[in-house]
């Protein structure tokens, strides 16, 4: 078109330079516009306000401007609602506080006790937070040993229920609410004040004040309450008695080992036992490995003579009624009814060792064989054996003591110098004021500290009813718990990590206590009360001092004044650096001579045997429910029966086959519930199917219950619903987990009993049960599991008890030849072997007892998110170390070992013996070298380093679950929902909350959703030892690294280290002869040994079958590779 | 011209003309639906919506909303993965390996087979997407050049596998088939009143004439891709059988699943196409085309494939006791007798006894008899491949981790909601597309078709003419 208009416009002069070209029309025109602008390099824009300055514009509905603005927000906000801001405030370190490197962890030594536990810790504290406890393995009486509740403790720090300030009947403060969140401090501080001047109003004009507490085992609490008593009825001794009375009261009392050593030695007292020094060892319902008397210092001591390449190995005789762990460790485990231990303790002394007492003798066939068995093996060991029994009741504890003092144990195996001050517990003092209380008699005034008698006695809902008539009542819980609810003032107390305490638990050991963070909220250590409230302090504030000034202050008499801590400054910072401090002992009285008259009239004090009979036993993740809101120890899988956050009633599965109920439970097939009534009170609970629980008994743990009338103790102490919330009663509260068990304790003399007589009716309600583990024999396979005796062992052929796979091939003769399994290789071999590190594990089946406290450890370690029961049910525990336990069947000679080929039923191998032998088998990802679960990843998510780790990249994982699913260890873990923060989990998942994601450690990533995550055998703890070593220009040594799971292992049966160092514990353990690894034919070629598990038993039918076959090679060998 | 035998039984059954046929392909298309149709449709449609509603809940909330566990890491997901996939295989068998045996029969099924197939393929697919974790990262399956450094996939893993199996399949299948309905879409174009039709279908036949160049290129290429699909019919169900040949889990590590899976996917892929075809050949008024001779033959393949599969499971369970491998050995007892035997016994009934009865002349001849087992036979091999995949995990190595798998609403939904889907492409199909390839069928008009075959006449005619 435009050529065209040139044509026809163009005025052509045919010569010349006259031609004329124009670029537009305007220029042709010669416009104002154009000679105005022709000048110009550049034309001159429309300025934006001038375009859009039109009008018209404005006549939208949406102003431009508006829209712009729109346009920009929604940008602006789909842009923030996008992405997450994790980070709302981050406060770089200006000046760097004393011993805070950001990135590495402080440790502090402290001490734990609980007024059930006690250990001496080690606090690892990062950027000022308190992540994760372990034991002290340097110092104090408990070898660094710890167990699952005290380390599962530091979770509670960050508990949002506890209590922030002192409460006045039961009333919040919102102004104080408020404080909080302005940061002023001052106005709680008035508060204590107000508080406190009322306290001490109503303590003044009481009659009677009465102090109770748990057993009280701190020097300096003692000084204070002294002072409190002094404070309040002047300083003569008769008036103290008169108007204030400290009451020592533990929920789970051993007053009958107290007052039995009081008849029979002239001396109220428990003493200390060595476990190590028993060759034989014989507990008679004693659950020593997990909850009777100091299991901390017991469960270490038994685990070093458990090794059966030691110099000698104990042999351990367990008589009891509900399979516990250390039942479960026995080498000989007989069935009785509670009633009957001292049946048993009569017999071995009668039949024995001639001594007669009096009480019936009558056991069992099957009892009275294993008795035999003890009697012999105590005969043998004269002198080196130990007896514990587990009854609170004065007559079987001095039967245990006769037997003991017969047996030579005083001065070897118990130390009767150094006592025991744990478990003072004043039942029949408890009792009188319980009576006075219910009956109208009360004093004016009651102290609640560290006790929860509303919760923990037998009577305890009539005693709480009746704490509202009491004039004056103050607690110190740090909840608002069962008692402390009912209190007219709650001062709450600091929890255990910001606290100064000091501790005498044995005589002649003093520890300390520190704190590891300032405290979180306006609480105030108990002790610190008590002096305030008897005129010795003022309220000392957020910061104060006063615990601490007065414990150092009191430790000058305790601290000695030797030459090797020359001033009592040094010998002091030297206790807090160890947390505490051993005195020599002055040793009295060698020997102690039993007194014979106590042996009159036992048979009165026992209980009647009855036709059912139930125990109550503490379990070792809820124990007697301190922490009953903490949800790793209720997710915490049941050392036995593998069932998490609930109680129930255990029951042998013959007698439930006969009783027509539900023996097998799984995701949508629960088990019946049951009505249990001892006298008045009853409880309905599921029926759980226990292997060995004795015939006639029923066992059910204390702990739950917690909370039953909607009582604020901590979100997780409640019932969940499917998607999520509390599950609510008819009042509106949320559901208690379980039912408390402690009003079927009995006073059988003066003293609490933990077991009773009792009427068990089956009902048809279904309750599900939410179990990691839902099947219970190891189906006689060999490669998983191997046991043998003490016997088969010492014979020294590694052949018999612990068989090579082999497999066959041609040679080049063309020969069939049986050849190891590992020579047979499908893939290139994994450039490990000798070259860098390779780090691996080595777990003795031998010494592992089961506690657990490996699994909570790993947990804490490693961020293991909680999931709640609803998902347990469903098998998708999250646990990256998981404890199986295998029962022995009627089908096995033992666990993992047909009976007799010809006749093997797997129907019938899947069903537990009525009194099986146990295995526990930890077990978690293997860091296979030829890993199935790399091979199968299709974007390499889970690949091998270098260092013979098998690794997970979460951010590349795209959750195909393939690997899961081609793990043979089945070991591998799922992230099934967004656990941080999908509602199911609010309740239980500490990680939803600001103050609980505290305790996340922050060297390991939070996993998100839909990526698979398993054991990393703490490779963060690897990285940190090399980087160690790297600036300390050395090589990495075998000490340097410790997995979170070895170093919580009380009887260091879990080894880990680098196997390329030849010199490493755990390459000498995998050249060991016990060594085998797990499903090792099926060439994945692991980086974890295990140990064969050697029982100090005779079997006969065990040694025919391993030692007689393998004498003829052939049958031997064809046995392995077929069955 | 071919010919063939006056005693084999016609394809084309009545007096059907060049015209007749043409008529009765496209009387559906171009008349208006019956109510049925709309019925069926909202129907498949409700159900497919709430599958689709399903999964959206499942990828906002979590894999957890299914019922799998620490142990089952896969049950109805993969299930039903394999079993579209299997169901996916008779359409490319028909069309490309019957094409190259010149089995003529195939000409009035393969088209709704081949969009069977495409459809169960897309069925399928969802399947290993919707089951991964975090599917918005699921596109790190391919081998992209990224900027994430080194990181590549990882070309050992049979899922890795799959992604390009499944992935050529769906590709070549989808193009054979659609080269096949160009002929036919033109003739529909041609017959196409409205100018709505008329525009979608010339665009849909991308300018087809019917010249004879146009012919020859057809069928060039239609043998090119015959024979690239064919190995594709082997090489699909062998790689996603890898999936579980290549584990270490017991009764999954078996060197027979390729070609036992193939079989078993022709197997399930010929009983779904009779579970169709015979409600479709009624439905749409195709009993001409689509006899009792076609479902016999297809019978007859159900039959072999049938019988190839029950071998298959008589040898595994000889294996597992033969090879004296303790967990190969307990795997299989446990699937026979073990908590999942009802699905074992469910299997072995549907797929082993079931096919052995077309052995009967009578009953391979019996529509009513064909449509039950056909039915049958899915619902078996939906079986085989939960006993396959959900019995083996659920007690593998350790029995501590054994376990037992309840599939939540969310899984049923899932899968039911696949099905809906499918027939709503189906219905689709059926109702838009030639679902006859009309163009094929008239060429063995002549060769086959009753009126011309039995009916001496003519072909006296044709000879006398020629010697005029």
């Amino acid at each position: 078109m435009s050529l065209l208009i040139i044509k026809r416009r163009t005025p052509i002069k045919i010569m010349g330079m006259t031609r004329k070209y124009w670029k537009g029309l305007e220029e042709l025109n010669q416009t104002p516009e154009f000679l105005n602008s022709k000048d110009k390099e550049f034309p001159t824009e429309l300025t934006v306000e001038e375009f859009l300055g039109d009008d018209k514009l404005n006549e939208t509905s949406t102003a431009r401007r508006d829209f712009l603005k729109f346009l920009g927000f929604s940008v602006a906000a789909a842009t923030l609602a996008a992405c997450e801001a994790p980070v709302t405030k981050a406060i770089p370190y200006v000046n760097k506080p004393e011993n805070v490197t950001p990135g590495m962890p402080t440790l502090y030594a402290s001490t734990y006790y609980d007024g059930v536990s006690y250990a001496s810790i080690i606090v690892k504290t990062r950027e000022g937070r308190p992540i994760y406890i372990r034991g002290n393995k340097d110092y104090g009486i408990t070898y660094g040993t710890t167990n699952a509740q005290i380390i599962a403790s530091v979770l509670g720090l960050y508990d949002s229920a506890r209590l922030k300030y002192p409460i006045e009947d039961g009333k919040q403060d919102s102004t104080i609410d408020q404080a909080f969140g302005d940061g002023k401090w001052d106005k709680i501080s008035t508060k204590w004040s107000l508080v406190d001047g009322k306290i001490k109003q109503a303590l003044a004009s009481s009659n009677k004040v009465v102090l109770v507490t748990n057993t009280n085992i701190s020097p300096s609490l003692a000084k204070a309450i002294g002072e409190l008593a002094g404070s309040i009825s002047g300083s003569t001794e008769a008036a103290v008695a008169d108007k204030f009375e400290h009451i020592q009261y533990d929920a789970v009392s051993y007053s009958g080992i107290r007052s039995a050593n009081l008849v029979t030695f002239g001396k109220s007292m428990i003493p200390t036992y060595d476990f190590s020094k028993a060759k034989t060892i014989v507990g008679v319902g004693a659950d020593f490995l997990n909850s009777w008397l100091m299991p901390t210092q017991f469960a270490a001591q038994y685990g070093s003579k458990r090794n059966p390449s030691g110099v000698w190995m104990s042999k351990h005789f367990q008589f009891e009624s509900i399979m516990s762990i250390t039942g479960s460790n026995a080498d000989y485990r007989g069935m009785i009814k509670p009633s009957e231990q001292a049946n048993v303790l009569a017999y071995i002394l009668q039949k024995g060792f001639g001594v007669s007492t009096g009480v019936s003798t009558k056991l069992s066939a099957a009892t009275q064989t294993i008795a035999d068995n003890a009697i012999n093996a105590l005969k043998a060991s004269k002198g080196e054996s130990l007896v514990v029994a587990g009854s609170n009741n004065k007559s079987v504890q001095i039967l245990a003591n006769k037997l003991n003092s017969v047996l030579g144990a005083y001065g070897v195996t118990i130390d009767t110098n150094v006592e025991l001050n744990m478990f003072k517990s004043e039942d029949e003092k408890m009792n009188r004021l319980v009576n006075n209380v219910l009956s109208g008699k009360s004093p004016d005034a009651i102290i609640f500290h560290n006790v929860n008698p509303v919760y923990t006695l037998p009577n305890g809902k009539q005693f709480g009813a009746q704490l509202s008539k009491v004039k004056t009542t103050i607690s110190t819980a740090a909840y608002a718990d069962e008692t402390a609810s009912k209190c007219k003032f709650i001062c709450p107390d600091h929890h255990a990590l910001e606290s100064w305490a000091d501790y005498n638990p044995v005589t002649g050991h003093y520890a300390l206590a520190q704190p590891t963070i300032r405290p979180l909220g306006g609480t105030r250590s108990a002790m610190e009360s008590i002096l305030v409230w008897a005129g010795k302090k003022q309220h000392g504030g957020r910061d104060s001092k006063i615990v601490y000034d007065y414990l150092k202050e009191n430790w000058q008499t305790i601290l000695p004044a030797d030459s090797v801590l020359a001033d009592a400054h040094s010998a002091w910072n030297t206790a807090i650096h160890n947390s505490c401090i051993s005195l020599p002992v002055a040793v009295t009285d060698a020997v102690l001579t039993f007194n014979e008259s106590s042996l009159t009239g036992l048979a009165e004090g026992l209980p009647k045997s009855a036709a059912v009979e139930v125990e109550l036993y503490q379990k070792a993740g809820i124990g007697i429910g301190l922490q009953s809101n903490n949800p790793w120890l209720q997710e915490f899988p049941d050392p036995m029966t593998k069932v998490t956050w609930d109680n129930y009633i255990t029951m042998n599965p013959t007698e439930m086959r006969s009783g027509g109920y539900v023996t097998t439970y799984d995701q949508e097939h629960g088990l019946n519930m049951a009505k249990v009534q001892v006298g008045n009170a009853e409880v309905t609970l599921p029926v759980y199917p226990l292997p060995g629980q004795a015939l006639g008994t029923i066992g059910i743990a204390l702990g739950y219950g917690r909370g039953a009338n909607g009582e604020n103790i901590g979100k997780a102490a409640f019932q969940t619903k499917e998607y999520g919330g509390h599950v609510t009663d008819d009042n509106g509260n949320p559901k208690a987990i379980g039912a408390n068990a402690f009003p079927f304790v009995r006073v059988l003399g003066g003293a609490f009993c933990f077991d009773n007589a009792a009427t068990v009716t089956k009902t048809e309600e279904i309750y599900p049960i939410a179990a990691t583990q839902i099947h219970h024999t190891v189906m006689a396979r060999h490669s998983i599991v191997r046991e043998t005796t003490l016997e088969i062992f010492n014979k020294g052929e590694k052949e018999a008890y612990n068989p090579a796979h082999t497999l066959q091939k041609l040679d080049e003769n063309g020969d069939h030849v049986k050849r190891p399994v590992s020579e047979f290789d499908l893939w290139d071999k994994h450039p490990v072997a000798n070259v860098g590190h390779r780090w691996g594990m080595s777990i003795d089946l031998s010494s592992c007892i089961g506690c657990g406290a490996c699994l909570i450890a790993c947990q804490s370690e490693n961020n293991v998110p909680v999931v709640g029961k609803d998902e347990v049910r469903r098998g998708r525990e999250m646990h990256w170390l998981r404890i199986d336990r295998y029962f022995a069947s009627d089908e096995e000679a033992t666990i993992g070992l047909r009976k007799d080929e010809d006749t093997f039923s797997y129907d019938k191998a899947e069903v537990a013996a009525e009194n099986p032998k146990v295995i526990h088998m930890p077990m978690m990802c293997h860091h296979c070298n030829h890993a199935p679960c790399e091979t199968v990843c299709p974007v390499a998510a889970t690949m091998h380093s270098n260092e013979g780790l098998n690794q997970m990249a979460y951010n590349r994982c795209i959750g195909t679950r393939y690997c899961a699913n081609n793990c043979p260890y089945k070991v591998r873990r799922f992230n099934w929902f967004n656990y941080p923060s999908y509602k199911k989990f609010t309740e239980v998942n500490p990680a939803q909350d600001d103050l609980g994601r505290m305790v996340l450690n922050p060297d390991v990533t939070v996993r998100t959703r839909g990526v698979m995550e398993k054991c990393s055998l703490c490779v963060q703890r690897i990285q940190a030892a090399k980087l160690v070593a790297k600036t300390e220009k050395r090589p990495v040594d075998d000490t340097d690294f410790v997995s979170a799971c070895a170093d919580a292992c009380p009887t260091n049966a879990i080894i880990v280290g680098d196997w390329n160092n030849v010199n490493s514990d755990v390459r000498e353990k995998s050249a060991d002869s016990r060594a085998y690894q797990a499903l090792e034919e099926i060439g994945v070629q692991p980086n974890i040994w295990y140990q064969v598990k050697v029982r100090n038993e005779h079997n006969q039918l065990l040694s025919e079958l391993q030692v007689a076959e393998h004498s003829s090679e052939g049958a031997h060998n064809n046995k392995n590779n077929h069955h | 011209m071919h010919k063939e035998a006056a005693i084999r039984e016609p394809l084309i059954l009545g007096h059907k003309t060049y015209h007749d046929i043409t008529e009765d392909v496209c009387k559906p298309i171009e008349d208006k639906a019956p109510k049925m149709w709309y019925i069926l449709f909202g129907i498949a449609l409700v159900i497919g919506l709430y599958g689709v509603g399903c999964i959206v809940y499942l990828l906002g909330t979590g894999i957890g909303v299914w019922g799998l566990n620490k142990t089952i890491g896969w049950a109805w997901d993969i299930t039903n993965f394999v079993w579209w996939v299997g169901i996916g295989h008779a359409g490319t068998l028909i069309s490309a390996v019957l094409l190259l045996f010149r089995q003529k029969w195939r000409m009035a099924i393969n088209r709704s087979a081949e969009a069977m197939t495409i459809f169960a393929v897309f069925m399928a697919g969802t399947f290993p997407l919707i089951h991964m974790g975090r599917l918005w990262v699921g596109y790190w399956t391919l081998p992209l050049p990224n900027q994430f450094g080194s990181l590549w996939v990882n070309f050992n893993s049979p899922l890795l596998w799959d992604v390009f199996a499944i992935s050529t399949y769906l590709s070549v299948s989808l193009v054979f088939w659609y080269i096949g309905l160009i002929p036919d879409f033109a003739t529909i174009r041609d017959r196409a009143k409205k100018p709505v039709a008329k525009k979608m279908y010339s665009i849909l036949s991308f300018g087809w004439s019917g010249r004879a160049k146009h012919w020859n290129r057809f069928e060039l290429v239609s043998l090119v891709l015959a024979g690239l699909a064919t190995p594709l019919v082997f090489s699909v169900h062998s790689i996603v059988s890898f999936d579980f040949a290549t584990s270490v889990i017991p009764g999954w590590h078996t060197t027979i699943f390729p070609p036992y899976f193939v079989a078993g996917a022709v197997f399930s892929g010929f009983a779904m196409v009779q579970t169709l075809l015979l409600v479709m050949r009624k439905a749409m008024g195709l009993e001409a085309y689509i006899h009792t001779k076609h479902v016999e033959y297809m019978n007859i393949v159900i039959m072999v494939t049938g019988s190839i599969v029950g071998t298959a499971y008589i040898t595994e369970l000889f294996i597992s006791w033969y090879s004296g491998v303790e967990y190969e050995a307990y795997a299989f007892i446990n699937r026979a007798t073990g908590p999942y035997w009802w699905a074992y016994w469910a299997m072995m009934t549907c797929n082993v006894i079931s096919p052995q009865l077309m052995w009967i002349r009578s009953l391979r001849r019996s529509l009513l008899f064909t449509f039950i087992i056909s039915i049958v036979v899915n619902i078996g091999m939906w079986f085989e491949r939960y006993v396959i995949i959900v019995t083996s995990i659920h007690r593998d190595y350790i029995p501590a981790a054994w376990s037992m798998h309840y599939p939540s609403h969310i899984d049923i939904g899932v899968y039911v909601g696949t099905i809906g889907i499918f027939f709503v492409f189906f219905l689709l199909f059926a109702r838009y597309f030639p679902v006859l390839a009309l163009n094929e069928v008239k060429t063995i008009l002549k060769s086959s078709g009753e009126s011309y075959k039995n009916a001496p006449d003519h072909h006296t005619h044709e000879e006398t003419h020629s010697n005029h």
